[in-house]
């Protein structure tokens, strides 16, 4: 593994010319020719990714501020684990599973912390539904724009309401549109249970945004 | 029959992606069930107030950061290897000590199941008869200090570490030893009720102090006694009965 001592060692390029990488560099190659020390390959993996975990992270954990952390976080296991790599899944769904279990761990860490949104929803202590705190504003907006954003936020805090395991699929399908193959590597589990919690946490977003269909 | 229907027709519009063609008999169904309909519009509308969410970019010193939490990651590697190493030390030197406690004990273990080893030394504390002349060691310095009954040679093969202290000062005392007594010949050790004073020094131990102004002290510290200690023939119940 190389060493790196120096941030311009990195050697960012800010725009990577094409006739190093080009366009249809696989992920998979660019991961091996970081491996053997090409930091450009990295950037261009970098620039690949950073908008798609980052905006993965925020919808799962609805901290901006944390996502970017954790998507920084990401980024970096991979770089330290690249002479670990193997080619047995897709990039993509080997950077979307640090993602999520950074996203998880983290999720995981604040019900420790018992840092309850004062916009969130109550969880209840029985196992059964939850319960929402604040109740979605039923008065008509004056505004297209307005209602589309309120609308979006709306369905944000909701999705910030599901359950981990319900919400980590219904992202990857429903905001990134990926495969239930792909979410079902990513998560670890198999296609029919994917199906059935994103089929589940429909259920719960549809009661949630009632008013809003 | 219709409710099953109805599950698997809302199950098979569920796991379409958006804008996918459904199957003919979903919409036969569909236009047949109005609350399918009505499900399948409320759905379709759910995700794609969803998949308006879209994709929230990365702030503009990502990259940036992203360089300087690796140079930081790269800069204390050493000091992670150096945490390593010295653990690794401690871990051997540890392991060192627990190889040395296992083979003292197993050379201690085998001391003790091998008696025969140490019948066969012919040494041995065991007193002499009283006419008979102690063995003539050639390469012993003559002392002056009597050692009673005891050969210095069996001292010295024994007690190697002793050697100096005998030499140093007189011993009127018996180095027990854990090895056997050998018998010759059949005959036990002749009786004896010798008696061995156990003192810590035969001189006395005398030290002159002056303070300058011609004042001189003198401290004699007497010969101490710790009592004797006698040996007696049927004591010696573990001796063996006959030659081996």
């Amino acid at each position: 593994m190389n060493t790196l001592t120096t941030i311009d060692e990195l050697g960012f390029a800010p725009a990577l010319q094409q006739d190093v990488l080009e366009d249809t560099t696989s992920d998979h190659a660019l991961l091996e020719a970081t491996r053997s020390g090409d930091q450009d390959a990295f950037a261009e993996l970098v620039s690949r990714y950073r908008n798609q975990i980052t905006s993965y992270i925020y919808r799962m954990t609805n901290d901006y501020d944390g996502a970017v952390d954790l998507a920084q976080e990401t980024f970096v296991r991979v770089y330290r684990a690249a002479d670990r790599y193997q080619r047995t899944y897709a990039f993509s769904t080997y950077i979307y599973r640090i993602a999520t279990n950074l996203a998880i761990s983290e999720l995981r860490k604040r019900k420790r912390r018992k840092l309850v949104s004062l916009t969130g929803f109550f969880q209840p202590t029985d196992g059964g539904e939850a319960k929402e705190l604040n109740p979605p504003d039923l008065r008509p907006l004056q505004d297209l724009e307005l209602v589309d954003t309120e609308r979006r936020n709306a369905v944000q805090r909701a999705i910030g309401t599901l359950p981990e395991k319900y919400r980590a699929p219904l992202i990857l399908r429903d905001v990134d549109g990926r495969s239930y193959d792909e979410i079902a590597k990513i998560l670890e589990t198999s296609e029919g249970t994917v199906k059935s919690r994103i089929s589940r946490a429909r259920g719960f977003l549809r009661e949630k945004m009632r008013a809003y269909l | 029959m219709r409710k099953t229907n109805c599950k698997q027709i809302r199950r098979e519009l569920d796991e379409l992606m958006l804008g996918e063609t459904w199957s003919a008999a979903a919409t036969e169904h569909l236009s047949e069930c109005a609350e399918c309909r009505e499900f399948h519009v409320q759905q379709t509308k759910l995700r794609k107030i969803v998949g308006s969410l879209g994709t929230i970019e990365a702030p503009a010193d990502f990259d940036f950061r992203l360089r300087a939490r690796l140079a930081k990651g790269a800069s204390s590697a050493p000091a992670i290897y150096w945490r390593l190493v010295r653990s690794g030390l401690i871990a051997a030197a540890l392991a060192v000590v627990v190889l040395l406690g296992v083979v003292a004990v197993r050379d201690a273990m085998r001391l003790g199941e091998n008696p025969g080893e140490v019948a066969r030394k012919p040494e041995v504390h065991q007193p002499v008869k009283a006419d008979q002349a102690p063995p003539v060691i050639p390469e012993q310095k003559p002392s002056d200090h009597v050692v009673a009954d005891v050969t210095p040679a069996t001292i010295r093969k024994f007690r190697p570490t002793q050697q100096a202290d005998y030499k140093k000062r007189p011993l009127s005392s018996i180095a027990i030893s854990s090895t056997g007594a050998s018998v010759l010949n059949g005959t036990q050790p002749a009786a004896m009720s010798t008696a061995f004073p156990i003192d810590s020094s035969a001189q006395s131990f005398t030290v002159s102090l002056e303070d300058g102004r011609g004042n001189a002290k003198t401290i004699s510290v007497p010969t101490v006694s710790f009592g004797s200690q006698r040996i007696v023939q049927s004591g010696n119940q573990f001796a063996p009965k006959r030659d081996w």
